[in-house]
């Protein structure tokens, strides 16, 4: 057997170009399946990392009421922060939300938006509530770069939000918009004003309340704790994993047609290999070869051309893949019309498993897709096949 | 010499028949997978566009300022007129009327007052007309969990979640109580015909699907609507054309400057959210497609090449014979363009074939989609749009032709003393 | 609507008095004045919408501040429909559905007929001077009449309005102006009353406009047909069967 691969490398290299254009070809087959779903692994991860980092952090906690597609349970879905969420809070591992519907009046029209109140002191979140200590006669309030553009107010901008407190007594006041933050995570962004929680707490009347918690490193996670039901990042983020599904069914078909491609390619050679190799199938009959064996030297040839490959593919898959994963890729398009300063990145991640299952699911094609014509020489009549005839 | 050539091609089916074969499959797979990318890559674009955004949308001005809140006060007025206007202007579209509005959706106990109520986000579109293709645009029919579509006037479909959460079944009768255009109250009555789901968290949880007659009925519209939908008749969106007519429409319709209720055109990409979804397939597309193609050039390449080595004894014997070096390489290379063309034909057929197939009966990916918030289509689709008609054709035939330029070449340092070796058979 | 009413009536006064009074003192006047045993009265609603403008009339028959029918009477859609006011339940029947539809929760939150008003406007009966704490700020002229000024801070925290501004006819004490705060001082609501008429002895300002001050619009315009006094009805309005007849 170590002949027959011997005698495949050699015949190989010696082919030149068009072995190298087949093993560039399938090279590219590795190159980009990997990186295709590394990429879509990194965009998987990227809107988890942008979810937690910006919502979420490692889970929440709900009140038992809150339905966020459901408008009308949010002026009831509030209660006392736990004892238990307490020490926590504290140390920075947990930040409580308080939720309450209101209406902004931007140039006189009435804009129903949700306020929510986070301690400006939190580091859990990358929302810039820092920022809500901005010494100011109205209001501070942080918004979203969508929700800036959708209700015409910049950073600097005042408009009267109105809401009711926890008794539906009407109040209002003057907010000032102090900064103005570019997310992809729309649910942080979309008709909603950031203000810090004590000021809501206090307008509302409702003293230490919440309505949820987004918590970091917890220990003790409980299923319940008093009114608050936990919510898992798996809860959470079923959404991108639906879409990540759906979108990996719809590249599997394209790696599927790239693969078909790249065996196309090898298919063609196998055959005119053997079309012009007739007068040396015969010899190796007539020297004592069995036909089983020839077809496996022939085989072994071009499976060889996904070795190449994979060498070939990690002699530049490598760098580019590195390179990648560190710069990201980008997706080419204008964002600025979206009211995002950030265009979303994807950072591929590439994963041991996901690279031996793609080299092993290319040298089984090529293996399949080289022996397929092979079996041709099976039925070969060894004798012409010395002469040369075409059979 | 085209002739003389394309007899020889035909007749030596080992010139003809391996490499137009490979030609031939590489183009398929190329168009097939265009087709197919352009498919997967709209398919929620396309699925937005018919539940809700259109490829273009009449709305009046205040209307689109105000979007979100669904202003049945800001709607259009004479839409009959304004849709024949409509389809006399721009007759390769399909304008539709439609409502939304927002209402309280009431279930009456034995006695007929309320047992249950619940928010309901509603929509007016036109069911039972003779030419009615809503159910279909929609998906309704597929969508539907319990009972039937609406058959006649008065009945309603209900998202299936909404219908539990009010204890309705099909057959209850419900009341929608809501606001009219002018701000009275309505209240009206209908029959659950069947419940639907979407596979969308936000469209399953309260969601009503009405006749636009009856919406208007019940929202005192006579001859209203919030919009007039349209959609291309290519089928897809296409952003270019979007532009185009979104113009000419602001151009010809806006009679009086500053009539805040005068109709104004949106296309798909100015709707929240869409112009990214619209941009970043497109983005994807052109990447993966340009990556592909790339790849076919590759292999076409090859496949020229070992063309022209299949044929190298044939060289030498018409070298033999006295024929100049030149005229083999450029007649051989005659023979490549036509390969490239015949295959690149037949290619396009298949690949176009296979990617009907997919467009029409799509891959189903099963159910698995279910309950997201994000509206995923479960079918996976191919479409074609023109490029696929001439997409293959390019690296079909460039390729094909570099690599028996290159294999070509061969010839050229071929040696008589060669060529007898080789006919020793 | 019935609230309106209710301040309306709770206003009316006619027992003039020459030395300032104090805030309470005008409430209780008020009420003791209009304590009547019962008040039918048709009245006319013009809700300025942004396009159009609609008219709504309607007939309300009421009993205290606990009871309340209304029925509409035109335009033509909305003719027919009934609306009940018992206690803190307010039922809604509309001919066309033959449906009676309780308005509880969010709902009362609505608009009443797209008008700058909402249900739970009208469903507050309880009385001023109840939850109110007044003072009188100042005399102020008003349209060409001396107004006393007074300043209402609730004393209870379950109340849409925080603080109200009233201006009252120092002469006929018939209220001519309202304005409604909310906790922080903000103004939100302003009322204007005005052709204010003698009707079965009393002052009745006939003609209220009622706006919301943060939104764009010209507000919603509720003028008194007739009113009447101490009449006879039967009490069985006020029982959710009537809704149906």
């Amino acid at each position: 057997m170590r002949i027959a691969f011997k005698l495949a490398y050699r015949n190989l290299i010696g082919a030149g170009l068009r072995t190298w254009l087949n093993v560039l070809v399938l090279s590219f087959s590795f190159v980009i399946i990997i990186w295709a779903k590394g990429v879509l692994v990194g965009w998987d991860h990227q809107a988890k990392t942008d979810m937690a980092q910006w919502e979420i952090a490692q889970g929440q906690y709900w009140h038992k009421l809150y339905d966020p597609y459901d408008f009308f349970t949010i002026a009831d879905s509030h209660a006392p922060v736990p004892e238990a969420f307490q020490a926590a809070i504290d140390q920075q591992a947990m930040v409580p939300i308080l939720v309450a519907q209101g209406t902004i009046y931007p140039e006189g029209r009435m804009m129903p938006i949700l306020i929510k109140g986070i301690k400006s002191d939190q580091t859990l979140l990358k929302i810039p509530a820092y920022k809500l200590d901005t010494i100011s006669d109205a209001i501070p309030v942080v918004i979203g770069a969508n929700m800036s553009k959708a209700c015409h107010l910049k950073k600097g901008d005042r408009t009267i939000l109105r809401w009711r407190d926890s008794q539906g007594t009407f109040d209002a006041a003057e907010i000032e918009v102090v900064e103005v933050f570019s997310t992809l995570v729309p649910s942080v962004d979309a008709a909603q004003v950031w203000i810090d929680l004590k000021t809501l707490q206090e307008k509302l009347n409702m003293p230490d309340e919440a309505t949820l918690f987004s918590f970091g490193a917890l220990e003790h996670q409980p299923a319940e704790q008093g009114d608050f039901l936990l919510k898992t990042t798996k809860d959470l983020t079923s959404e991108i994993d639906d879409m990540i599904a759906t979108k990996s069914k719809g590249q599997a078909v394209f790696y599927g047609i790239l693969l078909l491609l790249a065996m196309l390619a090898i298919f063609d050679t196998q055959i005119l290999s053997i079309f012009r190799r007739q007068k040396e199938i015969g010899t190796y009959v007539a020297l004592g070869y069995t036909r089983r064996e020839v077809v496996g030297l022939f085989t072994v040839e071009g499976a060889m051309h996904a070795v190449l490959a994979a060498g070939l593919a990690a002699a530049y898959g490598i760098p580019f893949f590195i390179w990648q994963s560190k710069v990201g890729f980008t997706i080419p398009m204008d964002t600025s019309e979206f009211g995002m300063a950030i265009s979303p990145t994807m950072y591929p991640v590439y994963s041991v498993g996901l690279i031996l299952s793609t080299t092993l699911i290319v040298l089984i094609t090529t293996t399949v897709v080289s022996y397929w014509p092979s079996r041709r020489i099976a039925k070969m009549n060894p004798t012409e096949a010395l002469r040369g005839k075409i059979q | 010499m085209i002739k003389f050539l394309f007899k020889g091609l035909w007749r030596d089916k080992s010139r003809s028949r391996m490499p137009i074969l490979i030609v031939a499959v590489g183009v398929a797979l190329s168009v097939f997978l265009h087709a197919y990318i352009t498919g997967m890559m709209g398919d929620s674009i396309e699925m937005n566009a018919k539940m809700s955004f259109g490829h273009v949308k009449v709305v009046s001005k205040a209307y689109a300022e105000n979007m979100s809140q669904m202003p049945l006060d800001l709607a259009l007025m004479e839409t009959t007129d304004l849709t024949q206007r409509l389809s006399q202007e721009f007759p390769t579209i399909t304008w539709v009327e439609r409502i939304q509005f927002g209402g309280l959706v009431d279930a009456p106990d034995a006695e007929g007052s309320t047992m249950t109520q619940g928010p309901a986000v509603g929509m007016g579109v036109d069911l039972l007309s003779e030419h009615a293709d809503e159910v279909e645009r929609m998906n309704l029919a597929q969508s539907l969990i319990q009972g039937r579509l609406p058959g006649q006037p008065g009945e309603v479909l209900l998202s299936d979640q909404f219908a539990r959460n009010l204890k309705v079944n099909p057959g209850d009768a419900i009341t929608l109580i809501g606001s009219t255009m002018y701000g009275g109250m309505s209240y009206y009555n209908f029959i659950v015909s069947g419940t639907v789901s979407f596979g969308v968290k936000v469209l399953d949880k309260g969601t009503m699907i009405a006749d636009i007659q009856d919406v208007r009925l019940a929202l005192d519209m006579e001859d209203a609507a919030t919009e007039i939908v349209g959609f291309f008749s290519i089928g897809y969106f296409d952003g270019d054309i979007a532009s185009n007519i979104s113009h000419q429409f602001n151009d010809k319709f806006t009679e009086t400057p500053g009539d805040e209720y005068a109709p104004a055109m949106l296309t798909l990409k100015d709707q929240p959210g869409m112009g990214q979804m619209v941009d970043l397939g497109a983005a994807m597309g052109a990447i993966i497609t340009g990556v592909f193609m790339f790849a076919m050039a590759l292999v076409l390449w090859n496949a020229g090449l070992l063309g022209g080595i299949r044929r190298y004894g044939e060289f030498g014997i018409r070298l033999a014979m006295g024929e100049a070096k030149s005229h083999v390489y450029i007649s051989l290379l005659y023979e490549s363009v036509m390969i490239g063309i015949m295959g690149a034909v037949v290619g396009t057929m298949f690949g176009l074939f296979f990617a009907w197939l997919l467009q029409t009966y799509g891959l189903d990916l099963g159910d698995s989609m279910k309950g997201s918030s994000i509206m995923l289509p479960t079918v996976l689709r191919a479409r074609i749009t023109p490029v696929d008609f001439y997409i293959g054709f390019i690296p079909g035939i460039v390729s094909t032709l570099i690599g028996t330029a290159l294999a070509g070449l061969g010839i050229y340092k071929r040696k008589t003393s060669q060529l007898f070796k080789e006919l020793e058979v | 609507m019935k609230q309106i009413i209710n301040i309306m009536v709770a206003f009316l006064l006619v027992v003039p008095s020459m030395a300032q009074p104090t805030a309470n003192d005008l409430l209780k006047k008020i009420d003791q004045n209009l304590s009547s045993k019962n008040r039918v009265f048709e009245s006319e609603m013009t809700i300025h919408g942004k396009r159009a403008s609609r008219t709504v009339v309607s007939k309300t028959y009421s009993v205290g501040d606990k009871q309340a029918f209304t029925e509409y009477l035109s335009p033509a859609r909305e003719q027919g429909t009934k609306m009940l006011k018992l206690e803190n339940q307010l039922w809604i029947y509309s001919p066309s559905t033959d449906r009676t539809i309780q308005i509880s929760g969010h709902m009362l939150r609505q608009s009443v007929m797209g008008s700058d008003l909402s249900y739970e406007d009208m469903m507050d009966d309880r009385k001023l001077t109840e939850i109110y704490d007044g003072q009188v700020l100042r005399t102020e002229t008003l349209d060409d009449r001396t107004c006393y000024v007074v300043e209402l801070i609730a004393n209870v925290s379950d109340v849409a309005y925080h603080k109200r501004l009233m201006w009252v006819d120092a002469e006929r004490f018939v209220p001519l102006k309202e304005e409604l705060y909310a906790k922080s001082g903000q103004l939100l609501k302003q009322t204007v009353m005005s052709e204010v008429l003698k009707i079965q002895g009393r002052w009745f300002p006939t003609k209220m406009v009622y706006k919301d001050m943060l939104k764009q619009g010209d507000g919603t315009e509720f003028k008194v047909l007739n009113a009447s006094f101490d009449q006879d009805i039967p009490d069985y309005l006020f029982t959710k069967a009537a809704l149906k007849q």
